[in-house]
């Protein structure tokens, strides 16, 4: 246990200033500068926004809308290939596989550090989601605080089932990466899946493919011929992949004959 | 007890089924020693180190370092050892202290160690300046300092003065001999630059198509050659100077239009050119072939 967590460090050590690390970021209050922008434009509509008893629900689905169906699986995807991508930029394979750290160490800490990234970034949404909220409350006059409690729970059941709708994406992604050198075939291969994810999405198979999963999450009880019901429980679905393709990704990594 | 830091027994790697890389390379490096590792471009030697440091899967034979066998002690053996194979292996966007700090929480040594090896390769003052901005010289300074900063007691280094000018290269030379003198670190180092191997190592292997032509004290090859070292004469009557040689019971040979002779002695050799002398030959020299490592080196790949 030991072992794994200094190579947890190491591993969070390494993504400082990579492009990855920004993602994250920027991922993460996009969305919300994007609100507070259109809510100060639109500054003669707020006292009426506000005072509406759904305005959390209401500022919730405005926030995820775009984050589900595209800057959430396109995030996992860039910031996953990112992440495993930089020991072949660095051509550090090789100095990574002779550290006294076992190849499972190696492997799940690494899986670790883009997971914890992921719950960074969601708490950082939530914080964007926040400001999104407060901050045309503060810069513009005649606005009152919103008097409906946040209703916490519902959202914090929203964010865990987000995260879990993201884990096979993740998990294909981290394969990909691990596998392939070249950058473009993680990026490319998700790309392809996530317009793929949005052609399905109304298919009465297309809950089979793991990047629908944040689109059917959102768009649940909305659907209005946009996507179907999947039949199945596609949270469970989703840790099923994340379970199965991690596996696999785990003995192709260490089944690899050359190690950088 | 233990003969030897590190030794291999029928190490045989294939990269296709018709194209053998490494065959039955037994490879014995004593400890404390500085072992070179000689071999021409595609040789073997990389291949054979990244065996070494489980970076190419071991298809046949074995490997023991320290006493231990890689397969079922890689972690431990790993911990003990220090590596630089071709080219530096350095994170881009983070400076050398950067560099260095995630391999000492890896290694658990102490933070101090990181200013200690970057003075040790002469980078004690890069800031904040990233990795990916250093010259190739830099660059390399930063991965031998990767290699040394746990202090390991064998360093595996390919090629480790690549990039680095004539200072640096010697510079290079004389940490590697402190270190092994001081420390007793043993160190295989590979090099294609065969005047300074010759400089810094006491012991030698070469490799040549996946076969190891020797292995010994440098001393002990050396010695070898003396044993084949040829007497050249230089005459303006090549063929009067064989006929005048082979009457004497000698065994001479004629190469790019000089007289070989197998090693004789000072006296023989005075007497031969006496002989020459009298019997109307022309001497232009006489010399004994060339014995440094360049000369061993090209006569066992070319044999």
């Amino acid at each position: 246990m030991r072992s794994f967590i200094h190579s947890f460090q190491s591993e969070w050590l390494k993504k400082k200033r990579s492009l990855a690390s920004w993602i994250v970021v920027i991922g993460g209050f996009f969305t919300p500068l994007i609100i507070i922008i259109a809510r100060l434009v639109h500054h003669d509509q707020l006292p009426q926004l506000y005072s509406n008893p759904g305005f959390w629900v209401q500022l919730w689905n405005n926030s995820w809308e775009s984050m589900a169906i595209f800057l959430l699986p396109v995030g996992v995807i860039m910031a996953t290939s990112l992440v495993t991508q930089l020991e072949y930029k660095n051509n550090t394979w090789k100095q990574l596989h002779t550290v006294p750290l076992r190849l499972s160490t190696i492997f799940f800490s690494k899986l670790s550090v883009i997971l914890v990234m992921m719950i960074q970034f969601f708490i950082l949404f939530n914080i964007g989601i926040y400001l999104s909220a407060l901050v045309p409350y503060l810069l513009v006059g005649g606005v009152s605080y919103p008097q409906a409690p946040i209703p916490l729970k519902a959202f914090a059941r929203e964010n865990g089932l987000f995260f879990i709708d993201c884990l096979p994406v993740l998990a294909i992604q981290y394969l990909l990466g691990l596998r392939y050198k070249n950058f473009l075939i993680p990026i490319g291969a998700g790309f392809l899946c996530w317009i793929l994810a949005v052609a399905v999405i109304s298919w009465k198979y297309g809950y089979w493919l793991p990047y629908t999963y944040t689109m059917f999450n959102f768009l649940k009880g909305q659907t209005h011929g946009r996507a179907i019901v999947p039949p199945l429980n596609i949270h469970l679905l989703a840790i099923s992949y994340f379970v199965l393709v991690t596996g696999i990704s785990y003995i192709l990594y260490i089944t690899k004959k050359e190690k950088g | 007890m233990i003969t030897y830091a590190l030794e291999t027994s029928c190490l045989t790697h294939r990269f296709s089924k018709n194209e053998i890389v490494l065959d039955t390379i037994n490879l014995q490096v004593p400890h404390a020693s500085i072992f070179g590792f000689l071999g021409p471009n595609g040789a073997g030697k990389t291949t054979t180190l990244r065996l070494l440091l489980g970076l190419l899967k071991k298809q046949a034979g074995s490997i023991t370092i320290f006493g231990k066998e890689f397969a079922q002690h890689r972690v431990s053996v790993l911990q003990h050892t220090g590596s630089l194979i071709e080219s530096p292996s350095l994170y881009g966007h983070l400076t050398a202290v950067e560099n260095l700090s995630l391999l000492q929480k890896v290694y658990q040594c102490k933070t101090e160690r990181i200013a200690e090896v970057l003075k040790l390769v002469g980078l004690p003052d890069t800031g904040n300046k990233k990795a990916s901005q250093f010259s190739l010289g830099m660059k390399q300074r930063l991965s031998i300092a990767v290699a040394l900063l746990h202090d390991p007691p064998l360093l595996i280094l390919d090629e480790p003065t690549n990039g680095l000018d004539p200072n640096g290269i010697i510079e290079m030379r004389e940490l590697l001999q402190k270190l092994n003198r001081e420390n007793g670190t043993t160190i295989i180092i590979s090099s294609h630059l065969l005047a300074e191997i010759e400089r810094l190592v006491s012991h030698i292997g070469i490799i040549n198509k996946g076969k190891l032509m020797f292995q010994g004290t440098l001393a002990e090859l050396k010695q070898k050659q003396d044993q084949g070292v040829s007497i050249i004469f230089e005459t303006n009557e090549t063929e009067k100077t064989i006929r005048i040689l082979t009457d004497k019971g000698l065994l001479p040979l004629i190469n790019n239009g000089q007289v070989l002779l197998p090693a004789v002695s000072k006296e023989t050799i005075a007497e031969l050119n006496r002989l020459l002398v009298d019997n109307g030959v022309d001497i232009y020299g006489i010399h004994k072939s060339s014995n440094d490592l360049e000369t061993i080196f090209m006569d066992l790949i070319k044999n």
